[in-house]
């Protein structure tokens, strides 16, 4: 990660941007979601894999403005939803895509099958994953 | 299976807010399918995004709009190792690939 920021550098005129966007864990909020309503169903877990290789971004990143490569100019979190037809939806692609980083717990499983249940029928099931944008600017010279 | 990503387009509006793309020549790194791609290309004067997945960047190269055919250009490239000359871009995207 490191070197895949020595490159960026590289390649970057002087004072150019580097723009970081990338998902943080952080227990993301599960819904059932209708035109009507909005029914918090429960969170995720976050492994230990997912966990590491966040701070193992932010370590990258620490590196990279010690170094002197990169100064942060501006940096904000923001909600990123992914939203299925249904939770058998959710937990397929979670199985698929995400399996070994997060997880609903049992609890959160039981909750969202709960809710749908008792939604409307145009219902969605969605997770509102935490985004962190940064902006960085390379350094002249 | 039905699954929507962003649908409120948060994503497109921070981009925006964090940089200005108008004219300037753009890298992205780890841009898989092109869906944060198609969110910003019309804007810069070039853009270039790389990924290791060859299956993803046919899927980017098949669902890339008409309107960009010659401003974007997908390639298969390593991160640690980006096949281009010293300070050739304005821009950098890592998306999602830290």
């Amino acid at each position: 990660m490191v070197h895949t920021l020595s490159e960026i550098r590289r390649v970057l005129v002087p004072n150019g941007i580097l723009i970081d966007l990338r998902p943080v864990l952080d227990r993301w909020q599960i819904e059932v979601i209708s035109a009507r309503e909005i029914r918090e169903a429960g969170r995720m877990q976050d492994f230990p894999l997912g966990l590491a290789d966040d701070a193992a971004a932010n370590q990258s990143v620490a590196r990279a403005a010690e170094n002197g490569w990169l100064v942060r100019e501006q940096e904000e979190f923001f909600p990123f939803v992914y939203s299925w037809d249904s939770p058998k939806q959710m937990e397929e692609w979670i199985e698929e895509e995400w399996e070994g980083f997060i997880e609903p717990d049992q609890e959160s499983n039981r909750a969202t099958r709960s809710a749908w249940a008792l939604a409307d029928g145009d219902a969605r099931v969605q997770v509102q994953m935490k985004m962190l944008i940064t902006r960085w600017r390379k350094l002249e010279g | 299976m039905t699954v929507q990503k962003d649908p409120d387009g948060s994503e497109k509006k921070y981009l925006h807010k964090f940089a200005d793309f108008a004219g300037k020549r753009v890298l992205e790194i780890g841009c898989g399918e092109g869906r944060l791609t198609r969110q910003y290309a019309n804007a810069p004067h070039s853009t270039f995004a790389i990924d290791l997945d060859a299956d993803a960047l046919r899927v980017a190269v098949i669902d890339k709009p008409s309107d960009l055919h010659n401003k974007v250009h997908f390639l298969r490239a390593e991160s640690e190792h980006v096949p281009f000359a010293r300070e050739t871009f304005d821009i950098a995207v890592l998306a999602w690939s830290l």
